[in-house]
């Protein structure tokens, strides 16, 4: 997709030496793309697509410039090969307009411990510029402390590797939790080969401890697509979002937790969630039926999720993920009701098929 | 010490001989007796049913009301019963009206006094049977406290257990139990889904309708917001208790021995209840997604109250089938309410009032040929080949009484309101009626007032 607009954008974000340029490169490209999305023209995985390649340019020219700080501060160049990764729906490639910064950092093993020592203090410090220029940026934080500035998402490939390793062999939730956030994570610039050495590892121990995916369906099944028996909606009783449908942890959290399930347990690497339908369906797991089904409903989510966090009247930038059904039109119900219920049977089939394998609780 | 009482015994067989060869109680007396204590056993349970309320009450709404619901119940019983025995029981009992008023209401009897002993005739003394039927009076009060929950002055009970006990509640009684027009017209209703659960319930919608919903139950864009109550463990604890005294209730009902008929009827009641209990979880599951506390317990109480009417004329299979309609039909009422945002804090008017209807109604399509003919009462319903003329009737008593309720309730509590004023103020319903209507907290560790040291 040869765009000359876009083209142009990379050259501004490239050029930029400051963040308040990227913030403004930032701010007029997010304004297109939510006027593309609301005009209801373009596809929402067009416009995720768009967006997220957004999102990986300014990121990674913000590392770049963190790099160069470091350099005008003191420091010397990197001392050993590094990558930026990133995790959750940025790993995933669907970040929305306000999505916050989780992120991890890999650096390579060094030669000796006082070196060891050097490069640690230096990637304390260059993460904490990134993150904080991200921040800057308009990327809040994670509130789970999932980034690259805490120092347990922070590590040489050795110490990760070890890291991996011991979750799989102690799958506690909150050691399985980390696991599944490690499941998406995908470099954004650096040295890919050590993110590819973090995937090998995890594939690896994937295949040597099984069980591990019963754990995993465990960990995120108790958020359930919000469609009822009868294909109702379920949405919110009471409160100030009565009415409205949770279309955040009812509906796309659930797709992305099933849709990753079934791609680790079978060897495919993907991060994005429509790229691991679409492997699954080549590796035979899903029928084309099935991967059309859960792809088009995917989308849908992927626009109402989009949407929750561009609508004009949500004031606030930070958006609920939540829609009020009741005013939508009829069709949009409709088609909310289908896509809901292909999720449904998604996450069904990941819950019996593991409950076959392994056993209840 | 045995030996000197079986020498006492000894000597006093002497002396009064007669007291060794007293004659056997008849076979009248026995009967009498065992009427008598199986009414006042029913007496006893249908009075502790209180406790259900205070629970049921207390459970469901805050804390900061706690010591206000509870003790005003015990308050309201204590006024009831002597409003009752001043003037209620006459007007649904008393038997001195001409007989075209007596249709409408009974005369004689005020200040009833029961005598010593059954009299010469009767089946039981009617001391028992005062105290059976002052127990259901008190149960329709304490149901209509439900419309007043958490905002309602302390003078407005006061001034409404007057009216309810010594007209409201005794009218609708007397019209269907009492000998009235109702009863001439063969209204089935043997535990009182009308009288007792509709009438209180009606008196529960009047208030809410007058009081407007509770501070923070609506938005502005007119959702609705949850206001939980401070302990499920009470409200389900209260189902039980209330469940349990059911059974002096309905069985209790039938005031008599007899045949073991009550027996029977305990039968329906706890088919009816559990069916309700079940039929609420497994709806509000399927149609919420999440398997609600409260929609089952409810579902329990208006299985309990749809069967009360019907549980002495319908077949076994009939009573599950209409218990769990009314557990359908409570989550879906409860649902209604507060659609149309009414507060309906305890959910009298889906438990008392949607099952109260329902249960009326069932006799018309569920009562049996035998069944009717065995407590003397109507015909048989619709289903059971009886046609659509009992099921008229029971809709006629629905409607008429529960239009009557409404209007005497209304009317007395839209005076209360003109004059003395019936809620309390904004500031007294934010820190509670405990502290605003009694000047302490039921839970004062938990309550405590800000600045206030221990």
């Amino acid at each position: 997709m040869i765009n000359p607009l876009w083209e142009t954008r990379l050259l501004d974000i490239a050029g930029a030496e400051t963040i308040e340029q990227l913030k403004s490169v930032r701010e007029s490209e997010q304004n297109r793309l939510a006027a593309k999305l609301l005009s209801s023209a373009s596809p929402a995985d067009e416009v995720i697509e768009e967006l997220n390649r957004l999102h990986d340019a300014l990121i990674a020219r913000v590392l770049k410039l963190a790099e160069n700080d470091l350099a005008r501060s003191g420091f010397s160049a990197p001392p050993v090969p590094y990558t930026y990764i990133l995790y959750g729906s940025a790993g995933r490639y669907e970040q929305t307009l306000y999505s916050d910064q989780d992120s991890g950092l890999v650096y390579a093993e060094a030669a000796n411990e006082s070196e060891e020592e050097s490069n640690r203090s230096y990637f304390a410090r260059l993460s904490q510029v990134m993150v904080e220029s991200l921040i800057e940026l308009g990327y809040p934080p994670c509130e789970g402390e999932v980034i690259a500035s805490n120092s347990n998402w922070r590590m040489s490939i050795q110490e990760w590797e070890c890291k991996i390793d011991a979750w799989f062999a102690e799958p506690s939730w909150e050691n399985v939790r980390y696991l599944l956030i490690v499941a998406d994570g995908r470099a954004i610039a650096g040295d890919h080969e050590l993110a590819q050495r973090l995937q090998n590892r995890f594939f690896g121990d994937m295949l040597g401890t099984p069980v591990i995916a019963g754990r995993m369906m465990e960990n995120t099944i108790r958020h359930k697509v919000l469609v009822g028996v009868f294909g109702q909606l379920l949405v919110e009783r009471y409160g100030e979002n009565a009415g409205s449908l949770d279309m955040k942890y009812g509906a796309y959290i659930p797709m992305v937790n099933a849709c990753r399930l079934l791609a680790i347990q079978a060897g495919i690497r993907e991060t994005s969630t429509l790229k691991r339908i679409d492997a699954l369906n080549r590796s035979d797991v899903l029928t084309d039926e099935e991967a059309n089904d859960a792809k088009q409903a995917f989308i849908v989510f992927l626009r109402w999720r989009l949407i929750t966090t561009c609508s004009p009247d949500n004031g606030e930038l930070q958006g609920t993920g939540k829609i009020r059904v009741d005013q939508l039109p009829k069709e949009a119900i409709g088609q909310l009701k289908q896509a809901l219920k292909a999720g449904k049977q998604m996450q069904r089939r990941v819950q019996r098929e593991l409950q076959r394998r392994f056993g209840g609780r | 010490m045995v030996k000197k009482s079986l020498i006492a015994l000894g000597a006093l067989l002497l002396m009064f001989p007669t007291m060794a060869f007293a004659d056997d109680p008849t076979a009248g007396q026995l009967n009498v007796g065992l009427n008598a204590l199986w009414v006042m056993l029913a007496g006893i349970l249908v009075l502790l049913m209180q406790g259900g309320f205070i629970l049921l009450e207390a459970g469901s709404t805050r804390m900061k009301n706690a010591g206000h619901v509870a003790g005003k119940t015990i308050f309201t019983l204590g006024l009831a019963s002597i409003v009752y025995w001043a003037v209620g029981y006459g007007f649904t009992f008393g038997g001195d009206a001409s007989e075209s008023l007596n249709k409408f209401i009974g005369l004689g009897n005020f200040f009833f006094d029961p005598g010593h002993a059954a009299a010469e005739g009767d089946s039981y003394p009617s001391s028992v049977f005062f105290i059976f039927q002052l127990a259901f009076a008190a149960v329709s009060l304490s149901i209509a406290w439900g419309g007043f929950a958490e905002r309602a002055k302390l003078s407005a009970y006061l001034i409404f257990t007057l009216f309810f006990v010594s007209v409201i509640y005794p009218v609708v009684a007397h019209w269907i139990w009492g000998g009235g027009w109702l009863a001439k017209d063969g209204a089935q209703d043997f535990a009182g889904s009308t009288v007792v659960h509709l009438t209180g319930a009606i008196g529960a919608l009047a208030a809410t309708i007058l009081l407007k919903p509770r501070i923070g139950k609506f938005n502005k864009d007119g959702s609705a917001n949850e206001i939980l109550g401070h302990n499920q463990v009470f409200t389900a604890l209260a189902v039980l208790i209330l469940w349990v005294g059911w059974f002096g209730f309905n069985a209790g009902s039938t005031v008599a021995i007899g045949d073991g008929f009550f027996g029977f009827v305990a039968f329906n009641t706890q088919l009816g209840a559990a069916a309700g209990a079940v039929a609420a979880l497994l709806i509000s599951w399927l149609v919420n997604g999440k398997a609600d506390i409260t929609a089952m317990l409810n579902g329990a109480l208006a299985g309990l109250v749809a069967i009360t009417a019907s549980c002495a004329f319908v077949d076994p299979w009939a009573a599950v089938v209409i218990g769990l309609v009314a557990g359908v039909l409570v989550f879906f009422s409860a649902k209604f309410f507060e659609k149309i945002k009414v507060d309906d804090p305890i959910f009298a008017l889906s438990v008392h009032g949607a099952a109260g209807v329902w249960g009326t109604l069932a006799n018309g399509l569920f009562a049996t040929e035998e069944l009717s003919g065995k407590v003397g009462i109507g015909k048989a319903g619709l289903f059971e080949g009886g046609g659509w003329g009992q099921l008229w009737v029971q809709a006629e008593s629905v409607i008429v009484c529960g239009a009557f309720a409404f209007a005497a309730s209304f009317i007395v509590l839209w005076v209360v309101k003109q004059v003395i004023g019936f809620r309390v103020t904004e500031e007294q319903e934010i820190i509670g009626l405990d502290l605003s209507e009694h000047g302490n907290y039921g839970y004062p560790e938990q309550m405590k007032k800000a600045g206030t040291s221990v």
